[in-house]
Order: structure tokens, then sequence, then C-alpha cells
């Protein structure tokens, strides 16, 4: 029997391919669909992960959860830099750092932040080690730098460059399959003082322009604005101070915070976003609602490729039916020659789901490599990992199509059943 | 080794008048050979569907044996006609992309009903008809061997009644003749019953009994000299 299938296959190997490929493909698009909205989930959940509680200037929360975490450039408001001495300082806080976007280098955000956030949100050195010097800096894990090298940052992706600035490249972080891999990292202070801010330890220099807590944009859009500062409070040799003290720290966009429980974090929350000065977000809280709207769209999506789907499950039965109209005399000589008719359905049955079945997997094969290699251009560009997994509903789905298409292969074999063996003999 | 008896058949076909059938009485012994001739339209076929249990008669009785066929559902007459049918066609009705062994196997596979037994005998067979490879795919065969196969094939699981319909139609003289010759040596071999519709007149030559149909009606019922 299953030599007279594939006997039976191989004399329509055209119809039988085209069968298969129709299939694999409607199956394709919507497993492809399915696993790269899931593995968009899965990434920003990531990349989210270790960004527990974000504290900023009052503005647009979508916007900060998005410079902050996903590093997209934005001009933010720079929030009152005793903010994050607070912070520091709150029993409820396990740690808080600063964190400060404006520099690029060669489409590389510059991000100043603090040795501590460094150790805590990544999972150590492939090389070299922590920036320790105002002028040091570490890099992502897709930054195509070496330790040793110099590079000097400029102020916007295609800003003046802050010429006199040099930093040193110490250390290259292990890969976190988040957008910070490609981001380079150097101190806040480092960051301050390119830009001219006083952070109250250099009182010996001399600032023409004071922009201490002012609320000037640290964003890289404010091209407008006068750019005649001298660095002069940047010195590449000055040791780290993390340790600030109330009324000396410039603003930042903003803190990263890590709280101690998680009521604390709810607490942590209301104190910051019930004031005017403020606004505490949950980047979770945040990306949720982000996929809500997603959600609807993915939606509008699997309903597209459902359609296909039926689309092709119809071209497929006509196709078929028609086949068995071909096919009436062989089938109609098979029963002359005593095969029962039980032998005849499960004979028409399985050559068709077979080749559905075939279908299917390709097609299952297929939507997993486009989605694959979707992920990898979008972490090629954005530096952000977007695992493409199946989980426990995409069995769940396969053998509902895979039920479906059981029982649309039966209608053909029912055909077959019925047939008259004298009427298949004489047409 | 199987007798015939029909009465009061009758094949009617909706929107046809005149029936397409119609046999009061017709008998043949166990091991009889029959000719059935007539031109186009005048029941051969029906005749052949009625008795193979391919077809069930509007009214009357096929009997076999004993076992009105008429009578039997259409899963039972499949299984009937499986086990007691030897079915050659003119067309052959081969499956290309099988061996001529497989082809002779195929409907006794299906039935679920090949053993190891079978098997050695399709060989067997396939020699007996003058085949020396068995491995060969039909499609290859020239329509001679081809209609050998099915001869064959026919005769696997041992009918007590070979059909055949029209089996020299479609072959050159030499080949129809050697196939003729095939038929009625194995019917006696095996004692099988054989009926052949045929238009061949050196095939009807050599069948004792011949009944002549006309308007689906029986012309003319004679048993040779």
């Amino acid at each position: 029997m299953l030599r007279f299938i594939l006997a039976d296959l191989g004399r329509m190997k055209a119809g039988a391919v085209v069968v298969i490929l129709l299939v694999a493909l409607a199956v394709a698009l919507g497993t492809s669909v399915t696993l790269q909205e899931r593995a968009l989930r899965l990434g920003s959940a990531r990349a989210a992960d270790k960004f527990d509680l974000v504290i900023g200037a009052p503005g647009s929360e979508t916007q900060l959860v998005l410079s902050t975490v996903f590093l997209q450039p934005a001009a933010l408001p720079l929030l009152a830099g005793d903010v994050l001495a607070d912070l520091q300082h709150d029993p409820r806080v396990a740690w808080a750092a600063p964190v400060g976007f404006g520099d690029f280098y060669r489409g590389h955000p510059v991000i100043g932040t603090t040795t501590q956030l460094v150790t805590e949100t990544t999972t150590g050195f492939a090389e070299g080690a922590i920036f320790a010097a105002e002028g040091e800096a570490v890099v992502g894990a897709m930054v195509g730098l070496a330790v040793g090298d110099r590079i000097t940052p400029t102020h916007g992706e295609i800003g003046h460059g802050h010429d006199d600035v040099q930093y040193r490249v110490t250390g290259r972080l292990h890969p976190t399959g988040t957008p910070w891999d490609r981001a380079i990292l150097v101190p806040i202070q480092a960051v301050w003082h390119v830009h001219g801010m006083d952070t109250g330890h250099d009182h010996d220099e001399d600032h023409a322009h004071d922009h201490a807590g002012d609320g000037h944009e640290a964003g890289h859009a404010d091209e407008d604005h006068d750019h005649d500062e001298d660095h002069g409070g940047f010195d590449a040799e000055r040791p780290l101070d993390e340790h600030w003290h109330e009324g000396e720290i410039p603003g930042v966009p903003a803190i990263l915070v890590k709280p101690a429980t998680i009521a604390d974090a709810y607490k942590l929350r209301q104190d910051y976003r019930g004031n005017e000065a403020t606004q505490a977000v949950f980047p979770a809280e945040v990306l949720t609602s982000l996929y809500g709207t997603l959600g609807d769209a993915r939606q509008v999506l699997a309903a597209i490729a459902g359609a296909a789907q039926a689309l092709v499950a119809m071209a497929l039965l006509l196709l078929v039916m028609s086949h068995i109209g071909q096919r009436r005399r062989q089938i109609g000589a098979l029963r002359a020659l005593g095969a029962p008719r039980g032998s005849i359905f499960a004979l028409v049955w399985t050559e068709l789901f077979a080749l559905i079945a075939c279908g299917v997997l390709l097609g299952l094969v297929g939507g997993y490599l486009a989605a694959q290699m979707l992920s990898a251009e979008i972490a090629r560009r954005q530096g952000f990992a977007l695992p493409v997994e199946f989980s426990g509903s995409d069995v769940a789905g396969l053998a509902v199509l895979l039920v479906i298409s059981a029982l649309l292969a039966m209608l053909p074999a029912w055909t077959a059943y019925r047939q008259s063996p004298v009427a298949s003999l004489r047409g | 080794m199987l007798a015939l008896t029909l009465s009061g058949v009758e094949v009617r076909f909706p929107g046809l008048d005149s029936p397409a059938l119609r046999i009061s009485e017709l008998t043949l012994p166990a091991g009889g050979r029959m000719s059935v001739s007539g031109p186009s339209g005048s029941g051969k076929s029906t005749l052949v569907n009625v008795i193979t249990g391919l077809e069930r008669p509007t009214s009357g009785q096929v009997i076999w044996n004993g076992t009105d066929i008429a009578a039997l559902s259409e899963a039972a007459r499949d299984s009937w006609r499986g086990a007691n049918i030897g079915l050659v066609m003119q067309d052959f009705h081969l499956f290309p992309g099988l061996s001529a062994l497989d082809n002779v196997l195929l409907p006794a596979r299906l039935a679920r009903v090949a053993d190891r037994a079978m098997v050695a005998r399709a060989g067997e067979l396939l020699a007996e008809v003058g085949l020396t490879r068995p491995g060969q795919g039909v499609e290859t065969m020239s329509r001679g061997e081809m209609q050998r196969v099915a001869v064959a094939r026919a005769l696997l699981r041992r009918p007590g009644v070979i059909v055949a319909d029209e089996p020299t139609a479609s072959l050159d003289a030499a080949n129809g003749a050697a196939i003729g010759a095939l038929l009625i040596g194995l019917a006696e071999e095996t004692g099988a019953t054989l009926i052949v519709v045929s238009h061949d007149p050196g095939l009807i030559a050599r069948l004792p009994r011949r009944l002549t149909l006309a308007g689906g009606l029986v012309q003319h019922n004679e048993e040779a000299a």
C-alpha cells in the first residue's frame, strides 16, 4: 500500500510539489507572524529586565523608557541632580545610578553612568576592566572597538565634535542581548564635564557657562543652542568620584533605580510620581501597554495569515476533488479487482494527508527560518536580541492544524469511497 | 468451480424505457466456459457488472453456488468479488510506477490478504504467463506483456470464476491469440468457470458455450457441438 502511494505520488510529482509548496507557504506565513511577535515581546522584556524603576523629569513615559532601555535618541528634559543624592540615601533603594545621553561615536550612543550600573546590569567583561578615571570608557559587545582604542565623541549623532575630549577604551563587556550592547559607557562625571556642567568638585576651574541643574537639555536635538563651552571641566586623568552631595550634582535625563523590595518599588514610584519635578515609571508596565497596541497589529496579521491558509485549503480541495474525478477509472478498477472501499478511502486520505503534513512541516521550518533571519537583521541594526522560540501553544496550534488537514483530506477520500465502481469503469 | 444461475434478472436505468438487460433464466455449470457477444449496447457490459457484483440488478437473483450476490451489501459484494472473481479487462488497468509483481499483488494487498505464500504464488503465476522479470516496471512493457500481468493478477487468489471483458480487443492478432490460449489453458488447469466477453471469432470458437445478446435480451444461447 505504501509502495502504491509512493508510486502514485511519483507519477504526479509536479502536482504533489505544488500542493506541498502551497501549504508550506501558507503555514510559514502564520508561523513567522506568531514567532516574530513573540520574539519582539520576549526580546524587549529581556531588554527591560534590569530596569526596575526609571525616574526622569516630567514628560512622556514611553519616551523615557525608549530612551533608557532601548537607547533611542531623543531630547529628554533634565532632572535636578539632587534627586540622585536623595535616592542614594534612601533606605528603600538598593542602588540608583544616573543615565546620561547625548553624545555619540560613529552611531554608537555614548552613555554616562556609574561603575555600579555597569556591574549590576551586565554579566562581566570579555576583556579588560571597568573605567577608573574620567577619560576611560567601557564598550558593549557589539561595538567594534578594542581595549586601548581612543575615541572622540560627537555631540548628537551628526553634531559637532568634542575635539579636545578623548576616551580610552579599558574594557569590553559580554553580550547582554539588549540595545546596551551597542553603547559606549563612560563615567557620568565625564559627560557632565564634557558639557561644562559643574559637579562641585572642581571649584578651581573657571566656568563661563554654569549649567548645573538648570534644566538644560542633554539630548542631541538642541543644535540651536550655543556650544561654545570649553569642555573645561574634562580631565581624562581625574579619578572617579561617585559620592555626590546635595547641591553639587548637575542635572541628568534619567535615573535607574533598583528598589530594595517590591513594596519599596511601589512606594518609590508613588513618591516620585506625585510631585511636579519628577516622574517615575516601571518600564515593564509601559512596555505592557505598548504590547497591547502591538497585540492588535498581531491580530490583524494573524487574521490575514489565517485567511491565506483558508484560501489555500479551498484551492487545495478544489484541486484534489477534480483530481479524484480524473482518477475515477483507476479507483473503479481497484474496486473491480477486489479492493475494499475502506482501502480506497485510506489510500486517498493517506496520500493527501501526507502531502499536507509535508507542507505543514516545511512551512513550520520555513516560518522559523524567516523569523530567525528577521531577528538577526534587527539584532544587527538595533543590537537587541529577538529570541525566536517555539512554545507550548505552538504545539497545540500544530495539532489543530493537522487535525483540520486530516478532516479536510477526508472529504475527497469520502468521495472516492462513494464512487460506484461501475460508473468509474465506464468513465 | 462456481455454477451460475440468473433468474428474473432485470437492469433498468433511470430515464430509459426498455431495460438494459433482461434475462429470465440462465445457467452455467461449474467449470463451464462461455463466450458473450453482441453489438455494443446489447447489454454485455451490464451482464458482466451484474454477475461480478459490481452492479446490483433492479430485480432478480444472481446466484453463484447458492449465494445470491444481488442480495449482498456493497461491502460484502466487494469482498465476495475479491475472493471469487478473477477479472481481466480490455485496457489492463495496471498501475504505472509499480513492478509486474507488485501489480499482481496490489488488489490482494489492498484487501489485506497477501501473505508470504501469495507473494510466492504471484511469482509463479508470472512465470506461468511467460514473464521472466517480475521486477520489471509495467510502464516499460508491451501491451501483450501487460495483459499477461493482468491475467496473472486475476488468477492470484485462485478465483472460482474468471471473467474477461474483451481481453484481446486492444492487442494485435498474435498477442490476442496467445492471451486467449492462456486464459483457456489456465481455466482448464484450475477448473475455474470462464466467462469471456468478446468480438474475437478466434477466441469465441474455442469456447463451447456461446451467448449472444441484442437489445438487452438473450438472442442465442447455444452449446457448440
